[in-house]
């Protein structure tokens, strides 16, 4: 899994956003280090709708401009996979890290 | 600005476009709009960032279209394709008979080369191999794709091939298939 769609996953663990409010709390997350164009936001949507991770929601505001998407079951277990997986590879790389160092 | 963002838009494939296109635009009139307000390098740095983008976003999609014209996941446990892409055993087993041919054959010539010395003198010294490998792969290249023609002109008369096989099915007896991770 990228970084990019990592990002787009944990932004919509909490509640539907829309393309523009992923964006900015994508930059808001990654401090201002990771800024997506919307060609590559469109690019990684399209294919999470694909795989069914992400859904379309159909909140108050209906216009296709506020298109907003929430995470699937499906996208939830697989994002709980990846950070644990992170988690795994994170403290193997501490531990030979603090090996080589002693 | 806008009207050439809507203009690259119009690079993107049409199914996307009637997908995503009014939320994209929608999109970069939001992030224009906030970079117009942090000062004219935010302004630019948006342009040239969105506009690459957008340039990437309609090349990738066009790739993919003519790839894989329909959805297709690629995962590393799961891998699945859609059933128009599957290959069948058939055409796997010729695939690995051709390659065997062409194996033995690259050998054989092989063994001829070393047979004979390197110099005649009625035709000159013989090229060293790695000389001739490139047209004899071109030659089996050539060979391989008639070969494989043949094989499928051979499917088409008896209304085996692929796309005749599919054209049978009935889809609405077909299970939809499965999807997996493509990040």
């Amino acid at each position: 899994m990228t970084e990019p769609v990592l990002l787009i996953l944990l932004s919509l663990t909490s509640h539907p956003r829309h393309g523009y409010a992923i964006l900015q709390d994508i930059e808001r997350m990654s401090e201002g280090r990771v800024r997506l164009s919307t060609g590559t936001l469109y690019g990684a949507l399209r294919r999470l709708l694909e795989d069914h991770w992400i859904e379309r929601f159909h909140g108050d505001d209906q216009s296709r401009g506020k298109q907003a998407y929430r995470l699937t079951a499906l996208g939830r277990r697989n994002l709980q996979q990846e950070t644990s997986r992170l988690r795994h590879l994170a403290q193997l790389a501490s531990l030979r890290v603090a090996r080589k160092e002693a | 600005m806008l009207s050439l963002y809507s203009s690259l838009l119009r690079l993107y494939p049409a199914a996307h476009r009637r997908e995503f296109g009014e939320e994209m635009m929608h999109v970069l009139k939001e992030r224009q709009t906030a970079a117009n307000r942090r000062g004219p390098l935010s302004r630019i740095a948006c342009f040239a960032q969105e506009t690459s983008g957008l340039l990437r976003g309609a090349f990738q999609e066009h790739a993919r279209q003519m790839i894989f014209p329909g959805p297709l996941s690629f995962s590393p446990r799961n891998f699945t394709m859609r059933s128009e892409f599957r290959f069948p055993k058939a055409t796997a087993l010729l695939m690995a008979i051709i390659l065997l041919v062409v194996i033995m054959a690259i050998e054989k010539a092989k063994a001829i080369s070393d047979s004979v010395p390197h110099t005649n003198a009625a035709i000159g010294p013989i090229q060293p191999a790695h000389l001739t490998i490139v047209p004899t792969l071109l030659i089996a290249l050539a060979g391989v794709c008639v070969i494989a023609a043949l094989s499928w002109l051979v499917l088409f008369a008896l209304h085996r091939s692929g796309t005749q096989r599919l054209a049978q099915l009935d889809p609405s007896s077909q299970p939809r298939s499965g999807t997996g991770l493509h990040s």
